[in-house]
Parts: structure tokens; sequence; C-alpha cells
């Protein structure tokens, strides 16, 4: 059996002011997976992505990237994940192309290797026109694939983006999707969390649902979404909204 | 998935982070170098030609000749937190600094590499208002080992502390307190002005107790010959103070203070 991508056991996360947002989470994602990770705000998924990808200290339990404990082998496990996060957590100051320069200096890779991968991001995600100005001074979807681009200029192995078309127009979303898609046929493995359900359903293959720290709901997509009312009711009903739901109709 | 090689030091992570902090200074210039070497030229002008004219040699030397290392000091301390403190406050607030958190560099690495950008700020700083010095007939170096010794070892004390701060500071009104309430006040009694002899003597264990004075007589030892500290000692405290505050500094980051959620 392969090593799975991303493993992660009974993490609990606890903030100073005493916050729970994370609680006895378990999940394991298989090499090469498109796993849909969705849950309502607060949930607990951008916590998870933070221990993860060691933003965050989790106050309990193990995660391991492709076998590796995300803690104590955190140089070796880090540089097989590339993370686009909820946020802009970018210099504002700084150009597209030095922003994506610097994360792929910061990953060890040679100048000319940057350099090509960096042309072929910009190209992608039509940032040549841009990648000269302050990231400020960019729009909000210009911005977007701006971190997408970051977070792909090293090659990961695991890709994970916390609402990557969050704010986005459509025509980017249509050219993100048919890149992860193409990416995790390549054999990338890729944990996205979204609110756009039509989004998950059209690209993940597995899914949990979290809800107040857990996982509420874990499966294959036919699974969760098989039944009456589709990925929606499930969601609904996994994460107790169900009723309020009802309610307000 | 294809195994990948055992990571060494990330030289590149390294290089990269200087490169981005040489970049983030570069956009102040005028903060960073130009303020304070006018401000320096101003005290070349006051204490050469207003004031030091009237005052007496002290040890052999012009008021000037005296005063310059310290000044130079004083603006290779402030040079050396402010950038450092600066660099880590300002990379948390926009929250920049999970770049450097999520990518494979170690502790020691994201260390250094904000400490050479401090060193190298201060030192040009520093150099620069020497040079000034030289230009005005008002100074030289007697020792350049021991000026270097000075320069990099100051700064790099210096950038361990603004690091601190720059982890614990939870707004800009806390980052500048250290600098408002301990190093304008400490820089200004520690000798750059006076000697101890010209201290009441109820008052000279103040200059002793302060630990800039070490640094400003070091400094000027290396420059002018003139140190009233015994042989030794300032450097002995030097490096006493670069290894305390670097494991501290080290475990701060390991802990992830101020660092991570």
């Amino acid at each position: 059996m392969s090593i799975p991508a991303l493993k992660i056991n009974n993490l609990r996360k606890v903030y100073r002011r005493g916050t729970v947002a994370v609680e006895e989470l378990s999940l394991t994602i298989a090499e090469g997976e498109f796993f849909g990770f969705l849950g309502p705000n607060g949930a607990g998924k951008s916590t998870t992505i933070h221990c993860v990808t060691g933003i965050a200290e989790p106050s309990a339990g193990t995660i391991e990237i492709f076998g590796l404990d995300s803690v104590k082998d955190y140089r070796e496990a880090r540089r097989l994940v590339g993370l686009c996060p909820q946020e802009f957590n970018v210099d504002p100051f700084a150009t597209p192309r030095q922003i994506v320069d610097w994360m792929g200096g910061y990953f060890g890779m040679p100048a000319r290797l940057r350099k090509e991968r960096i042309d072929m991001l910009m190209e992608k995600f039509d940032l040549v026109a841009h990648q000269k100005k302050q990231f400020r001074e960019l729009s909000g979807g210009l911005k977007r694939r701006v971190v997408l681009a970051r977070a792909l200029v090293h090659d990961p192995q695991l890709i994970i983006l916390d609402e990557p078309t969050a704010g986005v127009d459509v025509e980017l979303r249509r050219v993100l999707w048919r890149y992860l898609a193409e990416i995790n046929k390549d054999g990338k493995t890729i944990l996205l969390t979204s609110h756009y359900l039509e989004e998950v359903e059209r690209l993940c293959r597995q899914i949990a649902i979290v809800a107040k720290g857990r996982i509420a709901r874990l499966g294959s997509k036919e699974e969760i979404a098989g039944g009456p009312g589709g990925l929606e009711q499930a969601y609904l009903v996994a994460t107790g909204a169900e009723a309020d739901h009802v309610a307000g109709q | 998935m294809q195994a990948k090689p055992p990571l060494g030091t990330n030289w590149i992570g390294l290089h990269t982070m200087v490169r981005r902090e040489v970049s983030r200074m570069m956009r102040v210039p005028i903060q960073a170098f130009i303020a304070p070497w006018i401000s320096a030229l101003l005290f070349i002008f006051i204490f050469g030609f207003v004031v030091g004219g009237r005052i007496t040699h002290i040890g052999g030397h012009r008021y000037l000749e005296f005063v310059l290392p310290g000044i130079v000091m004083m603006n290779v301390v402030n040079a050396a937190f402010l950038q450092s403190s600066s660099a880590i406050y300002f990379s948390r607030f926009i929250k920049f600094i999970e770049e450097t958190l999520v990518a494979p560099l170690s502790y020691a690495e994201m260390i250094a590499g904000s400490l050479s950008v401090v060193v190298l700020r201060a030192s040009v700083t520093g150099i620069g208002i020497m040079l000034m010095g030289v230009g005005f007939g008002a100074t030289h170096v007697e020792s350049w080992p021991l000026f270097l010794f000075w320069m990099v070892s100051v700064s790099a004390v210096f950038g361990l502390l603004g690091i601190i701060v720059g982890l614990w500071s939870k707004s800009f009104e806390q980052l500048n307190m250290p600098v408002v309430f301990f190093l304008t006040p400490l820089s200004m009694v520690g000798g750059t002005f006076n000697t101890v002899e010209m201290l009441p003597e109820w008052l000279r264990w103040l200059a002793w107790a302060n630990p800039f004075f070490y640094f400003i007589n070091g400094i000027r030892g290396s420059m002018i010959g003139f140190d009233e500290t015994p042989p030794g000692l300032g450097i002995g405290l030097t490096l006493l103070s670069l290894l305390v505050l670097g494991l501290t500094v080290w475990r701060l980051y390991a802990k992830g203070y101020g660092l991570r959620e």
C-alpha cells in the first residue's frame, strides 16, 4: 500500500484564549486524490490547513505528509506542500514576479529553474502584463492569481487550496479548474476548500464535511452527493444547518 | 512520489531571505541611510565647529574626534534595531511571514537571513559616518579588525534584540517603546559625549552598568585608540550578549512565539 499524501490523526487545536478550533480530527488523503474539504465559516478548515503547513502549532495529534512528521521532519515535509491561503499574506509593495520568485527561492529552487516556472505560471494565469506592478495595485482576481502561482512555483506534490476561487471571475475559475484537473491527472494530490459546492462536486473524488472542529461526514463524492438533494442537502444535514435552512424557506 | 534528497543548509533560501530584505530596505533609502548621515553631518558641524572649539582636548584628542565614534555607534545601534524590529513586525502585521513559515527553512536560516541584512544596513550606515569623519579630518581607524568586530557584533546584538521586540510587539506603539525608553537614553549617557572621569563620582557606577558604554568605548578604541574600559571586558560582554540573545531568539523561533498561531 502506498504512503498517504496526508494523514491527520486526532488533531486538536486550542487557541491561546481557549477557543477549541479543531477537535479529534482524523483523515487520510491518498496520493493522487482530489479531496474536497467543506464546512461553514469557523468550522476549523483553515485551522487544520494551518496546522498542516506550519502556520499554526497543533495542540495535540499528529500530521504526516507523505509519511514525514510535519513537526519533527518539518523541513522535509514542507517542501512537498504548496499552500494557496484564503488571505492575501503577501508583501503589498512587492511585484507578482518578486513574490513568486521569492517563494521559489525559499524552497531552494535554483535561479534558472525559478525563471522557467515563473514564466510558465505568469503565462498560465495571465499575469504577464501585471508582473511588474505592485501587488497592492492589482484587482482582487489578479491578487488571487498571484497567490495561486506562488503556491505552485516549486511544483509541490500536495497542493492545498483554501478557497482559491473566492472573489474571482468565471473565466479564471474555469482556467483554474482546467489546470487543477490537469495537474491532478499528472499525479498531484489536491486538498481544496470551497464554499462553491458545484466546484467541489465537479473536481473532487473524496469529500469531508467539517462542523464545529470535527469531521461530520467523510466519503466518496458518490456516497455523499448521491442521495436526494445532492451535495447541498448532505452538507446542510452534516453541518446541522438543515433545520435553519428549512425554517428560512 | 519520487523521493527527494535530504536537505542540507538551504543556501538558496537563505540568499532569497537576504534578497527580499535588501529589496524592502532599498524602498526606503532616505529613511535607511540618508537620514542618519544627515544627522551625523549636523553632529560633526556642531561638535566640530560650533561647540568643539570651546572644549579642551579629552585624552589628547579634539572633542569632535572623541565624540565621533559614539555617533557612529549610536547610528549603528539604531539602524540595526530598526531594521530587524520593523522587518519582523511588518511581516507579522501583513502576515507575509507565513511565506517563510511554510517553506523548508530552518530556524537558524531564518534568523541568519534577517541578521545578515541588519549587519549590512548598520555597517553601511556606520562606515558612511566614519568616512564623513575621515573626510573632515576628524577621525581615522587605528585597528580595522577591531573596528569591523564592533560594527558587526554590535549590529548583531541589536538585530537580535530587534527580533525579540518585533516578535513581542502587538502594536506600532509597543514597537517604538524600547527606542524611546532604552536605546536613545542609554546611548546618550553611554559615554558618547563625555568620559567617566567627567561624571560626578557618585554617578560613575551608572556608566559602568550601561552596556552602551562598552560598545562606544570599544569602537572609540578601534578608531582613535582611546578606551576607558579594561582590555577584553567589552569584547567578552559583547560575545556573551550575542550568545544569550542568539539562543533566546532561536528558542522563540522554535516555540513559534509571535510567529505561529
